[in-house]
């Protein structure tokens, strides 16, 4: 998804109203209730938050030229990878088995069998359509962001196709751009 | 329920950025190698003993050639002495930093620019003390076409000469500078073929 990533993609920078930006906390909110006590920290409600717009639909959501959050078209926000490094439990967790890291590291889609094998863990309660944090087999931080294709029960049971969608990953434009200016 | 989350540290590899653990899929682990020594040498327990175990060879080695060919104890602690201390200069330079492959040779290259036209890129004139500006004008003079200095992807300058020239161009860099040796010219020919001169 941010393979390519750079400064140049940014279409456009926007410092928001106050009205937008509490209808993007209260969205954020709601996405990832064990981020209410530290979300004052990172969306303070003085501070000026810069919605940034980029091709494909995707919004970027800045805090002291910082990206936090980012989502598609009016989906669900994701955080960046490095916010959930620091905050891991706010999403729902998967993990893949080791053989799926190298792909996912480049920017590959999560398929059943990585998840279903062996050396893969799925939450069962995950529903479609949501974002997930992707782990690795023997590893203690997150891989990358999907956002799910199948709930959790489907995979299990087809086991065939595309299970998550690679939102974010370790290394890609997003990653690599800690700070925007 | 209401306390604050702390946020995670996460011991990002100095090299690549990633978090530490996933220096294996990044782009370069050699170098990541040395910094995760010093700094997560937990988390890769057998990069420490691959490195130990390297560094016995090649002192082992050291020690057997120069006693073999000399003999004496004064050889064999100073070949000792400068292969610990040629270990720990090389130790140092990549903690963290490139380490510099410097080779003094010229690289010649042809370009093809249009379907008949080319240019023929010269590289490396100015590890033998050559100034490129100069040197840029005397080929242009020479074979009666453009040249111009060109900078590259790197902090590397290069010569670019309109026109394919590299049938005259290894003579012409010997006679004029008698300081480039023939032997550390070559030719690009699908991937650094040593095609000296």
């Amino acid at each position: 998804m941010f393979k390519k990533f750079s400064l140049e993609e940014v279409s456009s920078q926007n410092q928001v109203k106050a009205s937008v930006q509490r209808r993007i906390r209260q969205s954020i909110q709601e996405e990832y209730p064990g981020l209410e006590t530290v979300l004052e920290d990172l969306l303070p409600k003085k501070s000026p938050l810069v919605v940034v717009k980029c091709p494909n639909h995707l919004t970027l959501v800045v805090v002291n030229n910082v990206p936090l959050f980012f989502c598609i078209r009016d989906g669900p926000y994701m955080p960046t990878l490095r916010l959930l490094h620091q905050y891991p439990n706010i999403m729902k967790r998967f993990q893949v088995d080791r053989g799926a890291i190298k792909f996912v590291f480049s920017g590959a889609n999560i398929m059943c069998p990585g998840l279903t094998s062996p050396g893969g863990v799925l939450d069962e309660e995950v529903d479609t359509e949501r974002p997930v944090a992707i782990y690795a087999e023997g590893k203690q931080h997150a891989l990358a962001i999907g956002f799910t294709k199948m709930s959790a029960k489907d995979i299990k049971s087809i086991n065939k196709g595309i299970g998550v969608d690679n939102m974010h990953y370790l290394n890609d434009g997003l990653w690599k751009m800690e700070r925007l200016d | 329920m209401a306390e604050k989350l702390e946020p995670a540290k996460v011991l990002y590899c100095g090299v690549c950025s990633l978090p530490a653990e996933y220096c294996e899929f990044g782009p370069d682990f050699g170098r990541c190698k040395p910094w995760l020594i010093d700094n997560a040498p937990d988390l890769y327990p057998d990069l420490l003993k691959e490195a130990n175990e390297k560094a016995t060879d090649n002192v082992s080695d050291k020690l057997q050639s120069v006693g073999i060919s000399s003999g004496g104890a004064d050889a064999a602690t100073s070949s000792s002495q400068t292969g610990t201390s040629k270990k720990e200069e090389v130790k140092r330079l990549p903690g963290g930093k490139l380490k510099k492959k410097e080779r003094q040779e010229v690289i010649i290259e042809k370009v093809v620019r249009n379907k008949r036209k080319c240019i023929t890129i010269v590289k490396g004139l100015e590890q033998f003390g050559i100034k490129l500006s100069d040197a840029s004008k005397k080929l242009g003079k020479k074979f009666a076409t453009g040249a111009s200095v060109v900078k590259g992807p790197t902090e590397k300058e290069q010569i670019d000469v309109q026109g394919d020239i590299i049938y005259d161009i290894v003579e012409f860099i010997t006679d004029t500078w008698p300081d480039v040796p023939e032997r550390s010219i070559f030719f690009i020919e699908d991937g650094k073929k040593v095609q000296a001169g």
